[in-house]
Order: structure tokens, then C-alpha cells, then sequence
């Protein structure tokens, strides 16, 4: 019911989805630092990287690790390639990394300008904030439901700042766009209200 | 009729339709191909031919779904995988979806034993450590949604390093994970039939449930599926000869009955013509059913085919027929010649019995029984039957003007020379090699069937067919072992590039020896949580995560060694059965190689290990057939030979020999000059063929040369070689035009045997009248 009043809301103050569609849109190539928290229930303390990712003009998209390892990922068709260090590059096909396929194809709808698509998978609910605005996906399917429980993809004017990718097991993901947060925030909730756009202020307290 | 003759024709009948139902409850009709090809002597043509067939890998079919775009392809493709996995039709089927050669979750632990992870170093501090830093760096990388879930249960990946080792190492294209040929537009799957290959009712029943799937996973699509390999071919061939078969089968009867009204104005002729024919099928059917286990489908429409000729027998009595002439008398006049041809026929036959090829020797002891009982029948029995005799053949004002006019023809005896000269002229000039060697176009199936076969096994990245490496041992795990030893080398001529890969049995199933070996070699429970311990530390993971890990490996120390029975039921069964088998009480294994780039060098490289044979089917096969053609060849010099001394007791002059052999030996020889010319490589089919066209163009000649110089006795043998010439060309020529290229063959090879036989004959054999 309040998603409902959101989505409804969303022609009243002006922003629809075709505004954002057009915003977002990139040609390509585009290159943009990002930085990585990834939080999971095997691991102790976020694990945190930062790189790269590139969208290149043959349309694949490239994630290029370079600390605390060096690590290049290409998603080309329905393929990822990985190459790490000396060791031989490792491909494995994104059907069977079902989490990544869905995150890698709402990424490049959005770069395609091409958001409104994603309601053909998605539950699409767009806010505006004080600040910005967030992009909320939530999966119609019941088997994508399974490995995903929704996307928020945060930003301000054309500018997507961060992406929050949730799974239903709680393990989460974050990756900040362009901007790198305090090295020294590495906790969950300071590193989440960052990335849903609270001043690093608001969010030192957190610390 | 008289009573005695009514009685007997009774009589006659109900020991037909009695020995019908006696002997077709008692034959047992195969279609296994094998029974037409050559018996193997050596090691390597007993595996060859032992393959064919029985193997797993012949009971796989390759689909291709086309003409749709390929979202819709791989739709249907998934859609029919789900069907097909739960139709109890077939074992299985893939399209690429899967994961691979996923291991089942009760054989996981014995990941360790299976793995040659450990083989260099043991798992130690050093190896976990090491595996660990690898995991904490793919926590950040786009793998991690996919390895978290392992990491507990498997920090060190050996579920995937071994799904990765056994996966084909070149696979088809991938559209929406589903496998496509390189040009995207087909989709393509591979499923294994429960049937057998060479079960063409299991076949048929497997495709048409598999095209019954197909209908349904594609919808409204107008997507089409292309189906290949040996069941389906099977299938497809007994369908196709049994309608062809049942088609000019009707079409040759219906014609021969007309003929026989026209030849002889009295459908009665047409009706008794039939009796010593059937005669003939049933004791050639009864005779091979005690003589042979099973009949092959090809020896009965083949064999009816050969013994198809023996109507001539009763059209040679039929057109000497004489009005006041009891016909027993008459079936003594021609008996002499009819006796000649026939027994010299059936010597020619003979020469098959001792083939060495099952199918060819059923169809010899069909085809002779069947012409010696026809030829009986003829003279002791019809006689008896045919009652009154109204009408003689040689009371015919056309046959006495077309006799006249044959008269006047010349005698081209310069055609004993011309066409052997000419013959050896094309003969020589052919390019086409002489004999057919290659064993895959001496089946039944269509050659562009084929080459649709080959281009899919190529797409779908099969192993090699052509070359092989089999380890024979005492049992199982002798055979195991001598492969692992194999590793070295294999590995040696894959570095060298003479192979891309190579694949066998140890690889998914290591012998009970090097199983041990990896067990022992295992840490156990508290020496593996101390290495886990020390190895986590400075890693971002808790060490009690690893639990399920820890579970594993103790487990896996205490398993009994994994057995090929342990595996039944699961994926890496069939990869295993299929290369690891028991025959004749000996063990084989077998690598198969993908990518073959240099098979000189590589039958180098493992030419010198005992145990193993470096196998080239291609060469073994063509050794067997032409072994098997030279057997038969010479089978075949030595019923000539007898042929010629039953001629020449039946005729006792060397004139009359050489004229009766003469229109045969020419024939034979334009037969073979007229295929090679057409650029057809002779294959066994043609030659029963030629031997049946020349025991036609005997018939003939002994019937031409026996007439001598009366001219009514000339103008009723005119009429029934007339006959005979006609009925047996329209049967053939039928055949000629059949799409199954065995029919094909012997159809093209009959009828131009029957055109020369008759014209030579005509023209060499027959004395001219002396007026």
C-alpha cells in the first residue's frame, strides 16, 4: 500500500520514471570509479574493494579491481571472464550466477536509458527526497525472488551515487559511484545511510 | 481340371498356408546391421565392430531445432528437455543448461578421492592458506554470489575444479544457456534413447514421442526439429524400406499380373505362376529360420527380391505349352535347361554361404533353398495342376514376324572383342575408386543423412571418431590403472599439440589403488581443524564456517573406494560405462581424443605402451571390408569355376559353353564399365546383384541355345524369354527408382543385367534358323 502511494505520488512532484530514464542515460564508453562493500554471512567484516567499472563502446562492461587486489571481470553476452593476478582467466556463465545477471542487466538498462523496461521483471518504485532520489527494484519473479530480495539505486539530478543490492538472506552490497567513502566507516548501518545519501556528517556518528 | 489335379492344387495350398503360419511364428526378425558386416578377426575390428551398436554412444540422437529466431529456439529447446527428462523413452537429454557433470550429493565427499588436487602436495597449512586468501578475494568479486554457498562445505573449490576437468573442452555456442551451432541458427541438443540402435520399434516409438514433445514445447513457432544418429537411421530405414518395399511390391504385382494376362490370356496362368513362388519363400524362410537365430530385415526383402526370379521358372513352362501335350510333358522338355540355370544359379549363391558375413550367408541359404524349390515345384508339381491346355504360344502371328525379323539381324560376334576392349577402356579411365571401403556408405543411410550427422557431431564438439586408444586388462581396476599410467603421455601429446584433449574412465572414476592413496594421504579430524585454524588466521572468514568442510573430509577418510556401480543412475554412469566395459571376458577402456590435429605423431607417442592399441577405425574398417570383399571375391572365382563345369556337363560341347557363357561374361562386364563411367564405387550390394543379373543372363542363353533350329520351339522360347526379360525389367526398374540406396543399387544393376543379358543373348546365343 505505500509502495503503492510512492509510485503514485511520483507524477506529483514532477520526476517520472521518462525524466530519469533520460537523465541516467550514458553512451558509451564510460568509465567510473566505484567502490565495493560486500556483506555477507561467511565473512567476518565487510569486504571492501575499489576500482573501475567501465562500459565500453562493444558494450560489455568491464569491472576492474585494483585494491586490495587486481582483478579485471568482463561481462560480454551471457559471459563473464575473470582474470586475476598470473592465474588463467576463469569463465563462467552468468545463468549460473543469477544474482549477478539481474544486477548486470537493471545496470545497463539504466545506461541504455531504458528504465522503463525493467518493469517487465521489476516492481518499479521511483521516491524523490529531499536530497535526491531512489530507484527501487523489487523482483515479480517468484525463482528471481529467491536470490534477490530488491535494488536501490540512489542519486541526485543525473548522477546515480550508489547502488544497494539486497539478497533475502540479508547479505547486501553496496557499491559507491565516483565518490569513495571515509576509510575509516566500515560498519553496516553508517556504510548503508551513506549510500542513501546522508552526509558523511550525518552518518559520522556512526563511526 | 480333373479331380486328381483339383485335389492336388488343394493340397498344394493348404501346405502353403500351413507352412505360413508355422514359419512366421517362429522367425525372429533383427535389424541389427551387424549382421551384414564382415566377421572381425583381429582386436582392433572385434572393438570396431563390437561399438556399432551396442555402445551407449550409439544410442545417442542429435537434435537441432531451426527456423525461429533464437529467443524462441531456446525456448523450445528448455521446454523439450523438461519433457523429454521425465518420457521413460529416453535416459536423457541436454541442451547446455545444465551445469555439467554435476556430482550427486551422496558421492560429494568423495570429491577428495576423485580430485588430483592433493597428489603434488597434500592438503597442508600451506594449500589452505593459500585457498583461503583466494575465497576472501572472490568475496569481491562477481563470483561471490555464486561460490558463498560452497565456501562452507568447500574452501578449496574441488566440486568445480573437477566440474571444469570434466567438462567437454570445446562446447557449442551458448544463446540464453541453451548450446546453438556456430551460426546461431540452431539450437542444439543431444538425448540417449532407451532402445537400442539397432531396435528400430524402440527407435520409431522414442521419435515419435520425441516429435510428439517437440509439437508441443514449440506451440504456435514455426520451428522445425532435425533429428540424427544411428537409432534414428535405423528407424528410419526399416520404415522406409518396408513402405518402399510394400509400394513397388504392389506396383511389380500388379504389373506382373497383367503381364501374365497378356502373355497368356488366362488370369488362371497368373494364379498358378504365383504357387512355386510362394513355395520358394516359405522353404527359404523355414530353411534360414533353422539355420539362424534371427533374420535380418534386409535378407528378407533382399532375399524375396533374388528369389523374385524364380517366376521365370513357371513362365518357361506356361509359353511352352502345347495344345495336345500333356504339360508334365512339357516341363520335361524344358527341364533340362530350366536345371542348368538353376543349379548354377544356386552354386553362385553358394559362394555367399561362405562369406563370413551372417546376413549374407542368410541370404544365400534363402535364396538358394527358395530357387531349387521353385525350379522343383515347376517340373514335378504346376505340370499336374494346370489342366487343359488351349493355346500355343508359338501360334502367333507377331511373335512369328518379330522371330523373322530377329532372324535377319546380324550376328555381331566383333562384340566379343569390341566390349571387353571397351569395358577395360573405361575401366581404366574412371577416376572413382573401384570398390566401396568406406563402412559408413556401405549402410543403408542416405549419404546426405550423413554428412547432416557429421556436421552436427562436429557442432556439438563429439570426441573423435576416427581414432582411438583402448587398454585391455584382466578386470576393472587393471584397466583403471594402465590408463592413469597413460596420464603422462596423454598429457605429453597435448602439450605437443597432436591433440587438443583427451578424455577416459579414471578421470571421473580413479582406481581403487590411487583412491586409497589419496585417502591415506587426507588429514583427519583434529590434525585438519588445527591446519584450518593456523591457515584462517589474517583471513576475513570465522573458522567454525568451515564445519561442513571439516564433515566432508572426514568423511571421505573413511568411505569405502567409489565403484563404477556406485555411480549408476548418475550422470558420470553413462561417461563411464560407455568407455569402460567387459567383452569376451577381457576389460577395455578407452580414450577418446578431441580435436585430433596429428595422428601420425600421436599413434607415435603411444604406439610403444604394452596393453594399449592405438586404434584408426577408419583404417580398421576399410582392412575389414576389403578383407571381406577379397574373402568373397575369391568364394566367388571358385563358383565360377563350377558354374562353368555344371555348363559344361549339361552341354558337352566347348561351342555351345562359350555361347551360353558369352552373353553373361559381355553383360557383367558392361555392367560394371556402365556403373564405374557413372562414377559408382562397387559395393557388396552390387555384387549379389551382378551375380543375380548373370544367373538371369544364363537362364536365357541356356533357353536361347536349347531351342536350336525349330522354329516353333524358337518362337515359344522367344515368348517366354519375352516374358520372363519383361517382368523381371519392370520389377527392377521400380526398384531402380527407390530412394533407400541399397534398393537403388541392385535395382540399377538388375535392370541393365537384364536389358544386355536378353539382347546378347538373343543376339550370341540363339542358332540361327537354318532355312
Amino acid at each position: 500500500m505505500c509502495l503503492l502511494a510512492l509510485s503514485l505520488s511520483i507524477p506529483a512532484h514532477g520526476l517520472g520514471i521518462e525524466d530519469l530514464e533520460a537523465k541516467l542515460v550514458r553512451k558509451p564508453p564510460v568509465v567510473t570509479p566505484f567502490v565495493d562493500f560486500r556483506f555477507s554471512h561467511v565473512l567476518k567484516a565487510a569486504a571492501r574493494s575499489s576500482g573501475t567499472l567501465e562500459y565500453r563502446e562493444d558494450e560489455a562492461l568491464v569491472r576492474t579491481v585494483t585494491s586490495p587486489f587486481r582483478e579485471q571481470a568482463e561481462v560480454m553476452g551471457d559471459e563473464v571472464r575473470i582474470r586475476r593476478g598470473e592465474r588463467p582467466e576463469r569463465r563462467v556463465s552468468l545463468q549460473r550466477i543469477p544474482q549477478l545477471r539481474v544486477l548486470l542487466g537493471s545496470f545497463r538498462a539504466m545506461l541504455d536509458g531504458q528504465v522503463g523496461r525493467l518493469s517487465q521483471d521489476f516492481n518499479v518504485v521511483l521516491a524523490e527526497q529531499a536530497h535526491g532520489w531512489t530507484l527501487t527494484l523489487r523482483p515479480l519473479d517468484a525463482k528471481l525472488a529467491k536470490y534477490l530480495a530488491h535494488i536501490e539505486v540512489h542519486g541526485s539530478a543525473d548522477r546515480p551515487r550508489c547502488l544497494e543490492v539486497v539478497e533475502p538472506d540479508g547479505d547486501a552490497t553496496l557499491t559507491f559511484l565516483d565518490t569513495a567513502p571515509d576509510e575509516r566507516i566500515s560498519t553496516r548501518p553508517a556504510l548503508e545511510k551513506l549510500c542513501r545519501g546522508a552526509t558523511p556528517e550525518n552518518a559520522g556518528h556512526e563511526r | 481340371m480333373s479331380r486328381r489335379s483339383g485335389l492336388l492344387l488343394l493340397a498344394w495350398c493348404v501346405v502353403l498356408g500351413a507352412g505360413f503360419f508355422a514359419v512366421q511364428g517362429r522367425l525372429t526378425i533383427s535389424a541389427d546391421l551387424r549382421l551384414f558386416m564382415p566377421t572381425p578377426h583381429t582386436e582392433a575390428q572385434r572393438l570396431l565392430v563390437g561399438s556399432i551398436g551396442e555402445s551407449p554412444a550409439s544410442r545417442l540422437e542429435l537434435l537441432a531445432i531451426e527456423g525461429s529466431e533464437p529467443h524462441e529456439l531456446a525456448r523450445i529447446s528448455k521446454a523439450l528437455v523438461t519433457a523429454l527428462e521425465s518420457a521413460r523413452e529416453f535416459e536423457w537429454a541436454v541442451n547446455g543448461g545444465q551445469a555439467g557433470l554435476a556430482i550427486e550429493e551422496r558421492l560429494l565427499p568423495y570429491r577428495y578421492l576423485i580430485t588430483d588436487s592433493f597428489d603434488r602436495q597434500p592438503l597442508d597449512q600451506a594449500q589452505l592458506a593459500s585457498a583461503l586468501t583466494e575465497r576472501a578475494q572472490d568475496m569481491s568479486s562477481p563470483l561471490a554470489g555464486m561460490l558463498e554457498e560452497w565456501l562452507p562445505r568447500d574452501p578449496t573449490l574441488e566440486t568445480l575444479h573437477l566440474m571444469s576437468q570434466w567438462q567437454p573442452p570445446k562446447e557449442p555456442r551458448r544463446i540464453e544457456d541453451v548450446w546453438f551451432s556456430a551460426d546461431g541458427r540452431r539450437a542444439l541438443l543431444v538425448v540417449e534413447t532407451r532402445a537400442a540402435a539397432f531396435d528400430p520399434d524402440g527407435q520409431t516409438q522414442a521419435l515419435d514421442r520425441l516429435r510428439s514433445e517437440f509439437a508441443r514445447a514449440r506451440g504456435a513457432s514455426s520451428a522445425v526439429l532435425d533429428v540424427s544418429g544411428s537409432g534414428y537411421f535405423s528407424s528410419l530405414i526399416k520404415n522406409r524400406t518396408q513402405r518402399e518395399a510394400t509400394l513397388f511390391g504392389t506396383a511389380a504385382t500388379v504389373a506382373l499380373v497383367l503381364l501374365m494376362w497378356f502373355a497368356y490370356r488366362q488370369i488362371r496362368f497368373a494364379l498358378l505362376g504365383a504357387l512355386p513362388l510362394l513355395s520358394a519363400g516359405l522353404a527359404g524362410l523355414a530353411a534360414v529360420g533353422m539355420m539362424f537365430e534371427s533374420v535380418h530385415g534386409i535378407t528378407l526383402a533382399f532375399g524375396f527380391t533374388l528369389i523374385g526370379v524364380a517366376q521365370d521358372y513357371p513362365m518357361h513352362l506356361f509359353s511352352h505349352l502345347r495344345v495336345h501335350q500333356h504339360p508334365a510333358e512339357t516341363a520335361r522338355g524344358v527341364w533340362p535347361p530350366l536345371r542348368t540355370g538353376v543349379a548354377s544359379t544356386c552354386i553362385a549363391y553358394l559362394a555367399f554361404l561362405e562369406s563370413g558375413v551372417t546376413g549374407l550367408a542368410q541370404l544365400a541359404c534363402l535364396t538358394v533353398t527358395g530357387l531349387a524349390v521353385a525350379a522343383v515345384t515347376t517340373r514335378y508339381l504346376l505340370p499336374q495342376v494346370i489342366g487343359s491346355v488351349t493355346r500355343d504360344s508359338a501360334q502367333s502371328a507377331w511373335l512369328d514376324r518379330l522371330n523373322l525379323r530377329i532372324d535377319r539381324l546380324p550376328r555381331p560376334f566383333a562384340l566379343l572383342a569390341i566390349i571387353p576392349v571397351a569395358c577395360a577402356a573405361a575401366l581404366l579411365m574412371s577416376q572413382q575408386p573401384f570398390w566401396q571401403n568406406d563402412l559408413s556408405r556401405l549402410t543403408p543411410v542416405p549419404v546426405e543423412l550423413l554428412r547432416k550427422d557429421a556436421v552436427l557431431r562436429q557442432e556439438l564438439a563429439t570426441p573423435d571418431l576416427r581414432y582411438l586408444l583402448v587398454v585391455t586388462g584382466r578386470d576393472e581396476q587393471d584397466v583403471l590403472e594402465h590408463l592413469e599410467s597413460l596420464d603422462a603421455a596423454l598429457a605429453g601429446a597435448v602439450r605437443e599439440g597432436s591433440i587438443g584433449s583427451y578424455d577416459h574412465p579414471a578421470r571421473y572414476l580413479p582406481s581403487v589403488a590411487r583412491q586409497l592413496r589419496r585417502q591415506t594421504a587426507l588429514p583427519d579430524d583434529a590434525g585438519l581443524r588445527n591446519l584450518l585454524a593456523a591457515a584462517s588466521e589474517g583471513q576475513p572468514f570465522d573458522v567454525t564456517l568451515f564445519a561442513p568442510f571439516v564433515a566432508d573430509v572426514v568423511h571421505a577418510r573413511a568411505l569405502p573406494p567409489l565403484m563404477s556401480a556406485d555411480l549408476a543412475g548418475t550422470p558420470l554412469a553413462l561417461r563411464v560405462s560407455s568407455a569402460l566395459f567387459a567383452r569376451d571376458g577381457r576389460w577395455h577402456g578407452i580414450v577418446s581424443f578431441y580435436g585430433v590435429r596429428d595422428a601420425a605423431a600421436l599413434e607415435q607417442s603411444l604406439h610403444a605402451i604394452p596393453g594399449a592399441t592405438f586404434l584408426d577405425l577408419k583404417a580398421a574398417s576399410e582392412e575389414l571390408i576389403a578383407a571381406q570383399r577379397a574373402h568373397i571375391l575369391r568364394c566367388l572365382e571358385l563358383a565360377a569355376l563350377l558354374l562353368v563345369a555344371v555348363i559344361w556337363l549339361a552341354l558337352r560341347k566347348v561351342s555351345r559353353v562359350v555361347r551360353v557363357l558369352m552373353p553373361m561374361a559381355l553383360t557383367t562386364l558392361l555392367i560394371v564399365a556402365a556403373l564405374r563411367v557413372s562414377g559408382v564405387s562397387l559395393n557388396l550390394f552390387h555384387l549379389i546383384s551382378l551375380v543375380l543379373a548373370a544367373g538371369l543372363g544364363l537362364d536365357y542363353a541356356l533357353f536361347f541355345e536349347h531351342a536350336a533350329d525349330d522354329a516353333d520351339e524358337q518362337r515359344r522360347t522367344l515368348h517366354a524369354l519375352l516374358v520372363c526379360s519383361l517382368s523381371t525389367l519392370l520389377v527392377f526398374a521400380l526398384l531402380a527408382f527407390s530412394t533407400v540406396p541399397v534398393l537403388q543399387a541392385i535395382g540399377v544393376t538388375v535392370s541393365l543385367g537384364v536389358l544386355g543379358n536378353f539382347l546378347l543373348a538373343l543376339l550370341l546365343a540363339r542358332e540361327r534358323r537354318r532355312s
